[in-house]
């Protein structure tokens, strides 16, 4: 796998999207202001026009042109920042501050606001254009006044702000991009790790993993998922292989035995000592033990491989213990087993029934081969306090050493006293991983003792965890 | 009865096609998927032994395509993989049994003939006869020369299925299959023990045993 280049990473990209957004919300933004903002400085502006005007209409009705006439030579005297112009009926300036009336003679209307520009006056003053607002009135002896007020500052104040904001919004997309290329050369920095070790898995390195950075944002979270994922599994294929190599070495001995043993029925054949017969129904026979070792194995390896068992439903446990009492009940009595079975009713748990029958089977056979007539076997169901399910399965056999109870679980392993006694050592190996494969446990404790010179016994208890 | 073959390993199908030639049966062996969904399309057989795994056309899919052409001949699934899943797969394919490899030859006769058995007697039956003892299906009776046998429930579905293959041998591995409905082997003669305690309440007090066993490979119920 290529970088891309830094044009086409995402982070870069989605860098772009958001300047985009950004600045379409900013001049939203502006423009709203503007609107807002200007209409209220108009307002404000008109609003003191109209009291100027009041004013000076009151003047006007009080004392005629003449007083107008010095209230507004006064007014301009005192400072106050209004234009004022007084034309007589024929449109002739008496008075006034501007030169012209910004509104058009012919225009018959008493009162018109507008935006005009103003000439400034002042002596040794170039012709300065200024940005006013005013009100004409026509007073009642038929003369025009005309009463304005200077609003440059606010359109100044307007351009100001526009200018800021347009210079923001270049520092911000200049920014943005700078922002962007740094975050995306960062984002890939973050993903080159995981890259190179994607490259790596695929080269065959399964021992391959991300360093994580400690920054424990998303992309550690995902290369410590990528860590965990490649760490399971690179453990269920190394399980796998160990699984291949324990096949080879479990079926070499029993292969061996046959071979060795087809060898010396064939030398005694030849010297005419031995019968063939019997020769072939032996090795027939030796052959089925190694099919069923293999298939024991192979079905412990499998269990181990997949981690969990297939076709996982929930049931009640008391019923299939139920099911595997009925089956093994006979054959108890006819060894001379009291057999017992104690379940209680309307629990469930998951898993797989087929698998879950053939480890308690496994568990029983090994109770009905290990104790002696006279003896009991009790197979129980119960609910744990703490939520767990266990099949337990309780005989007055010899029972298992305490050193030894880790050990017999392992494959192949006999204890000495079962010797003589038919199989090849894989039957708690199987419940095991089965119970492994349910997330369960296999327990393994002292029977009810010893008495009557039987026991101490042993106690086997399949615990599958609470469902749900 | 014509029994059809079709398993790509050539020594296997050989050894099959002497081992069901020799008790009485007319076999034919194809080597392909393709040349037995020809060779079954062809000439009405009782059963068909399918191995599942074979080049050109594999098991399942010939045997799908046969069940879509209505052929409703029984078949008996080989196959190497032992694994539940496998199982079911087979069956639901259409198949009628499953049989892992590696098997013994008596274990593979005893399948077919209770395959072409069950084709036989396909329509619903009421009750079963077998010489003189008497299995009312409905009220789960039995009766050997008219005396009642008290039987537990699963003794009756024992006696049922030997009584289903009367004549033939049914090996411990079917009837832990098909009475019991496990598909693992145990390390104790489980079913010997049944066997042994249905055969008290059938043969005990009768001239003639009916239940016999069948050395090597398992029981037959004789009439």
């Amino acid at each position: 796998m290529r970088l891309p280049s830094l044009f086409r990473t995402t982070p870069f990209r989605l860098t772009l999207l958001f300047l985009a957004l950004f600045a379409g919300a900013a001049a939203a933004f502006l423009l709203y202001i503007y609107a807002v903002t200007a209409g209220a400085v108009t307002q404000y502006a008109d609003a003191g026009i109209v009291r100027e005007m009041q004013a000076l209409e009151s003047v006007y009705a009080n004392g005629g042109a003449a007083a107008l006439k010095e209230s507004m030579a006064d007014r301009v005297a005192s400072g106050r920042p209004f234009f004022y112009l007084l034309l007589d009926q024929s449109g002739r300036k008496i008075w006034g501050t501007i030169d012209h009336s910004p509104v058009g003679e012919f225009d018959e209307r008493n009162t018109v606001w507008m935006h005009f520009d103003v000439a400034s006056t002042g002596p040794g003053h170039v012709a300065d254009h200024r940005l006013a607002r005013g009100e004409r009135q026509r007073l009642t002896g038929g003369e025009v006044l005309f009463v304005g007020a200077d609003v440059t500052w606010a359109e100044a104040y307007f351009l100001k702000i526009t200018s800021a904001l347009w210079g923001a919004g270049a520092l911000v997309i200049v920014l943005g991009l700078v922002g962007g290329v740094i975050v995306s050369r960062n984002v890939n920095r973050s993903i080159a790790g995981m890259t190179d070790v994607v490259t790596a898995v695929e080269d065959g390195d399964l021992a391959a993993r991300v360093q994580l950075r400690g920054a424990k944002d998303e992309f550690d979270e995902l290369a410590a998922g990528l860590n965990h994922m490649l760490d399971r599994l690179e453990r269920s294929i190394e399980s796998l292989r160990h699984a291949g190599d324990a096949i080879a070495h479990d079926l070499r001995s029993p292969l061996s035995r046959l071979r060795a043993r087809l060898e010396v029925a064939l030398l005694d054949v030849e010297a005419g000592k031995g019968d063939p017969k019997e020769a072939l129904a032996q090795a027939l026979e030796d052959t089925d033990g190694v099919l069923r070792t293999f298939a024991a194995v192979l079905a412990i390896a499998r269990l181990q491989a997949a981690g969990s068992a297939p076709d996982q439903k929930a049931f009640d446990p008391g019923l299939l213990a139920a099911d595997i009492a009925e089956l093994y009940e006979p054959l108890c009595e006819t060894r001379g087993l009291d057999f017992k079975a104690e379940l209680s009713p309307g629990l469930s748990v998951r898993g797989n029934r087929e698998f879950i029958a053939q480890a308690l089977a496994n568990v029983l056979d090994n109770a009905v081969k290990y104790t002696a007539p006279g003896g009991a076997v009790m197979l129980r169901v119960r609910r744990r306090s703490s939520g767990d399910v266990e099949f337990s399965v309780t005989d007055t056999g010899p029972g298992v050493p305490e050193e030894d109870r880790a050990r017999v679980v392992d494959r192949f392993v006999r204890l000495e006293n079962s010797r003589n006694q038919p199989g090849a050592g894989l039957g708690l190996s199987l419940v095991a991983a089965v119970l492994e494969a349910h997330a369960g446990r296999l327990e393994l404790d002292e029977g009810p003792g010893v008495f009557d010179g039987k026991g101490p016994g042993l106690r086997a208890a399949l615990v599958l965890p609470r469902a749900g | 009865m014509r029994i059809l073959v079709i398993e790509d390993d050539l020594d296997a199908g050989a050894a099959m096609v002497r081992g069901l030639s020799e008790a009485g049966h007319d076999v034919r062996h194809v080597g392909d998927g393709e040349q037995g969904l020809e060779a079954a399309r062809g000439g009405a057989f009782d059963v068909m032994v399918v191995d599942r795994m074979m080049p050109k056309m594999d098991g399942l899919t010939m045997v799908e395509t046969l069940r879509r052409e209505s052929d409703q001949t029984p078949v008996l699934f080989l196959s190497a993989l032992g694994e539940i899943d496998d199982r079911v797969k087979g069956l639901k394919a259409g198949g009628d049994d499953y049989l892992v490899k590696p098997y013994a030859l008596v274990e593979l006769l005893a399948r077919v003939e209770a395959l072409a058995r069950r084709r036989e007697t396909g329509q619903v039956q009421t009750n079963l006869r077998v010489g003189d003892l008497e299995m009312d299906l409905i009220g789960r009776t039995v009766h050997r020369e008219g005396k009642e046998i008290d039987l537990q429930p699963r003794e009756f579905q024992l006696l049922e299925f030997l009584m289903r293959n009367a004549g033939q041998p049914v090996t411990r591995t079917m009837l832990l299959e098909k009475v019991w409905e496990y598909h693992f082997d145990p390390q104790t003669n489980v079913i010997d023990v049944h066997v042994s305690r249905l055969r008290s309440k059938v043969d005990k007090g009768f001239d003639k045993a009916m239940l016999q066993t069948v050395r090597g490979s398992g029981y037959r119920l004789d009439a």
